[in-house]
């Protein structure tokens, strides 16, 4: 196998008495759509959290590029080429949709500690913005202010955020969260799309069953705290454990239903 | 040529206001037959008449503006709740007096010397309880900031070096510069020094600087997760804010010719916060507004008394009750503080007429409301 991109070594973490992970350990390959999956309460948002540096692990490292980034602040995450997403629509909601994403390019650059120039000046973060904004179909609300978007625009707006940082890996933490069902299918494509132009990696963490099998290439099934079972879309729905312990009593995997939640 | 008209349509009337401010002195002068200079007597100048009174009153304006305008930068733009502002006032102000009154200096020296210490000692304060403390998320930090504040206020009244809690007069300005010799030329300098400061905090909150201000101000953890060091801008935040408050402390000095405890007092941190909610927080103008409205109330009626019954109440008595009036009615007419609502009222008015711009200004009520 060639090196990973990311790596969870026997990861560990702990909220008091409680272990929500409890020595895990993942390997994301380059250009992998990686998934995290398993029931309510089986820590799979705490491992999230874990890689991409908002937790710090009670024990256990995080590397990423053959590097030990468990240490590694957040902004300087976004630098070495990680982006996330959260879970919760996590904006900045009273600038607009284009000044959201302009941010993002302008965290990028070396230009933020220019107290005296004007930002509009600097034409280049703008037009890299608007070219993610059309990407993610959000260029004609450019100028609208970012809370006043359709939840469905905010997720893309989410995304274009992530996106215009150019980062090498995609965390996406449940990025159809409270989408209606007939939106979720636009919001893959496009993930989708832009994986395959820009060859990112991407690790997900999602409840939509039609969205883990239809994108990912690898699935880890978590279960209380625990790596309980890790393989292809077709290896996961074929195990009959995952079945039992999860899956079996709501989804009909075969069938690729989604539970009505 | 175009981008003179442009500049004239966009900011011609903040320019029409800065050459009635300039004008000012003279036409008070001119409708009240008064000197804009004041009453020569022997080789001194008297300060009497109209017009140096109503020149002392807008100084005022201008130091409490800047005042507004750096609480403003720090809790407007950046998000960062300061409940000790008084500190950067008081701090200045008793290093720029101690350096005229307590040292061997020539004025001219001290005075130079005290306004680059003074300024330079409240960004260097700012950095330290920044780095002390910025890691403390929001009302944390407003609680430290206020211990600190009244921790310095009960030192210096308590310091018998600068004579408690009465303070210490200076003595001695430079002649040019001293509000009791020559009051028009200190109005024009602080006028000077707060037109450079609103256009200083203009072009930065226009500047990439700015925006990330806003972002940590919108939402703080999601300008780390893309890749801001937020606390090195907090930092930054509070420096800018610390020198500008600073600034305000030493003018308020060489106005009143006295330091004083005072100055370190809960008053100087409650009053650029009302001012700056009033006039409209996050908004350029707005701590401007605030502040040349509540203190034009103030003095127009410090003196005025009214008549209830048998008793008779100076408005000066019951100023705190009187302000606090007007703070709970503005924020219930005005939510966002006057320039604030005006911008909202603005934009959906630009928007009205285009259904889609409507159903977006509605969405944004919904989310204001």
């Amino acid at each position: 196998m060639t090196e990973p991109l990311l790596e969870g070594r026997q990861l560990r973490k702990a909220f008091g008495g409680l272990v929500a992970v409890d020595e895990v350990s993942l390997q994301i390959a380059p250009g992998s759509a990686h998934s995290i999956i398993g029931p309510n309460g089986a820590g799979k948002t705490t491992l999230f959290n874990l890689l991409s540096g908002r937790y710090r692990p009670t024990s256990g490292t995080v590397w990423f590029k053959g590097r030990n980034i468990t240490k590694l602040p957040v902004y300087q995450r976004a630098h070495i080429g990680m982006g996330r997403s959260f879970q919760i629509t996590n904006l900045f909601p009273q600038l607009t949709v284009l000044e959201n994403v302009r941010l993002a390019v302008q965290a990028k650059g070396n230009d933020s500690f220019r107290l005296l120039r004007r930002v509009d000046t600097f034409t280049a973060p703008i037009e890299k913005a608007l070219e993610v904004l059309e990407l993610v179909g959000l260029r004609e609300s450019a100028a609208l202010p970012a809370s006043v978007l359709p939840h469905g625009g905010k997720r893309k707006l989410e995304l274009a955020i992530l996106l215009a940082g150019d980062p090498e890996i995609l965390l996406l933490d449940e990025p159809t969260a409270g989408m209606a069902s007939e939106q979720v299918p636009e919001l893959m494509a496009t993930i989708d799309r832009v994986r395959r132009d820009g060859g990112q990696t991407i690790v997900l963490v999602e409840h939509n069953m039609n969205v883990v099998m239809s994108i990912s290439d690898r699935i880890t099934v978590m279960h209380l705290g625990r790596l309980l079972a890790e393989g292809t879309p077709t290896e996961i729905a074929g195990n009959t454990l995952v079945q039992d312990v999860y899956l079996g009593q709501l989804y009909d995997l075969s069938a690729g239903e989604t539970p009505q939640s | 040529m175009n981008s003179l008209k442009s500049f004239l349509k966009r900011d011609g009337w903040m320019l029409f206001i800065f050459i009635g401010l300039l004008a000012f002195p003279f036409i008070v002068a001119t409708l009240t037959g008064s000197s804009p200079t004041g009453v020569p007597r022997g080789d001194r100048m008297i300060m009497r008449g109209e017009s140096v009174r109503w020149q002392a009153v807008l100084i005022e304006v201008f130091i409490l503006s800047l005042l507004a305008m750096s609480y403003n930068l720090l809790f407007g733009f950046t998000g960062v709740v300061s409940f000790g502002h008084a500190l950067f006032f008081g701090l200045s102000g008793y290093i720029f007096g101690i350096l005229l009154e307590y040292t061997a200096l020539d004025t001219g020296l001290a005075t130079g010397l005290g306004i680059v210490l003074g300024i330079a000692a409240s960004g260097l304060l700012g950095l330290g309880i920044g780095l002390a403390t910025l890691r403390l998320k929001g009302v944390y930090f407003a609680i430290f900031t206020l211990a600190l504040a009244e921790m310095a206020y009960i030192f210096f009244s308590r310091l018998q070096l600068t004579k408690a809690e009465d303070g210490f007069a200076i003595g001695e300005l430079p002649v040019w510069l001293d509000p009791t010799q020559s009051r028009l030329t200190f109005y024009y300098i602080t006028l000077a020094v707060f037109v450079v400061g609103f256009l200083l905090l203009r072009r930065l909150m226009a500047s990439p600087t700015g925006a990330v201000f806003k972002a940590i101000r919108e939402n703080e953890d999601r300008a780390q997760s893309i890749g801001f060091n937020t606390l090195r801008f907090k930092l930054l935040s509070l420096v800018i804010a610390g020198m500008m408050a600073g600034a305000a402390g030493i003018l308020q000095v060489m106005l009143n010719k006295k330091v004083g405890p005072e100055m370190l007092g809960l008053t100087y941190t409650i009053d650029p916060l009302l001012m700056t909610i009033i006039g409209g927080t996050g908004t350029l103008l707005g701590p401007v507004i605030g502040a040349a409205g509540l203190h034009l109330l103030d003095v127009g009626l410090r003196d005025q008394v009214i008549a209830l019954g048998g008793a008779s109440i100076r408005i000066a008595d019951v100023w705190g009750l009187i302000l606090g009036a007007i703070f709970i009615l503005v924020v219930m007419v005005f939510p966002y503080g006057i320039v604030g609502t005006y911008q909202r009222w603005r934009l959906k008015r630009q928007h009205r007429g285009d259904p889609a711009s409507a159903a977006t200004s509605r969405a944004a009520r919904r989310q204001s409301g």
